[in-house]
């Protein structure tokens, strides 16, 4: 009865989402700086491939399952991509007196 | 169609389960394909919603780490940690149980189904338990409460606003995967939906699913990193 309702399938994803539940719980604990985000991000990222592969069954999936999800991954790219690009080219606002322009003075007032 | 090809067109299974054709469709097959492609569209949708807060956390945290760091600590690990267990168990018995159904197992179905209810009912539970410590120690969404006037660094305030909408939002999805499920589970009971209607099913478990992945992204921003 136990086999018809856990396949191999489901109870091998499951068992490999703890897993990574451990791992990601686990590494919480050593100190990795700057990379600690990025690999828990990363450790997240396989978990949910796994349940959406295996679980949602997108790997068994029709194309036009595969395409809205490609769809709505590349919208999410577009929208995180330029909001990295906006953050990475800020500059610090320009330190200047007021009423002139940075490294240019404006002509009615006078110059040092 | 007339009602004799309607007739032949529905199936009806040896449990007196009848799963009816509607006529815009040609076959039963693709009847369950569009259910679960209309699935997959609103999904994508709630990508693009969780994928914005997703999208304005990183920036802030990329602003302000040391506030980030701070709050991540400051924040209950463990309760978090054990909903992530929670969620992770009633997707493993979701998908279960539409493998039960799927080989005509309603009795099973049923049971694994009210298991993942149950869960969802645990995560909401935890959830409030968090939440209620938070306000006690004067934590609110918007930088207020007594909490912010000791911690008054630019980007705590940031952080548990967003801490609050991102697992507002979600929990918000929880209860609603509260309701679809339950609503599934009193039709598997009674004999509405079995074998041939598994899709059914299905369409609610890969929503279920969806609400669990959110979390899976959810827990290291908020708990861990």
């Amino acid at each position: 009865m136990i086999s018809v309702a856990f396949p191999r399938t489901v109870v091998r994803t499951g068992a490999a989402l703890f897993a990574l539940w451990a791992l990601s719980f686990a590494l919480s604990y050593v100190p990795l700086g700057p990379a600690a985000l990025p690999v828990a991000i990363g450790i997240a990222a396989v978990k949910a491939a796994l349940v959406v592969a295996f679980f949602m069954e997108l790997l068994h999936g029709t194309l036009s399952m595969k395409l809205t999800l490609l769809a709505a991954g590349a919208l999410l790219a577009f929208l995180i991509g330029l909001m990295v690009a906006d953050i990475a080219t800020r500059e610090p606002p320009p330190l200047v007196p007021f009423g002139t322009h940075a490294g240019r003075p404006t002509a009615d007032l006078p110059t040092r | 169609m007339t009602a004799g090809a309607q007739l032949a067109a529905d199936e009806v299974s040896s449990q007196g389960e009848v799963e009816e054709l509607e006529g815009h469709f040609e076959s039963l097959e693709q009847q369950a394909q569009a259910a679960r492609l209309g699935m997959w569209v609103f999904l994508a949708t709630e990508v693009l919603l969780f994928g914005a807060a997703f999208a304005l956390f990183i920036s802030y945290q990329v602003h302000y780490p040391g506030a980030f760091r701070q709050s991540i600590e400051h924040n209950a690990k463990v309760l978090g940690t054990v909903n992530t267990g929670v969620l992770l168990t009633s997707s493993t018995l979701v998908a279960g149980a539409v493998h039960a159904l799927r080989g005509g197992n309603r009795r099973w179905s049923s049971w694994l189904l009210a298991g993942t209810i149950g869960l969802a009912f645990v995560f909401l539970g935890i959830k409030a338990t968090e939440y209620a410590k938070h306000f006690a120690e004067g934590i609110y969404p918007g930088g207020a409460g007594h909490f912010f006037v000791e911690h008054h660094e630019r980007g705590t305030a940031e952080f548990w606003t967003l801490y609050y909408l991102m697992t507002g939002l979600h929990a918000v999805h929880v209860t609603i995967g509260i309701g679809v499920l339950g609503v599934l589970l009193v039709k598997i009971v009674r004999g509405r939906i079995g074998k041939l209607s598994a899709h059914k099913l299905e369409v609610g478990a890969i929503y279920w699913h969806l609400v669990d992945v959110i979390w899976i992204f959810l827990w290291p921003l908020f708990y861990l990193a």
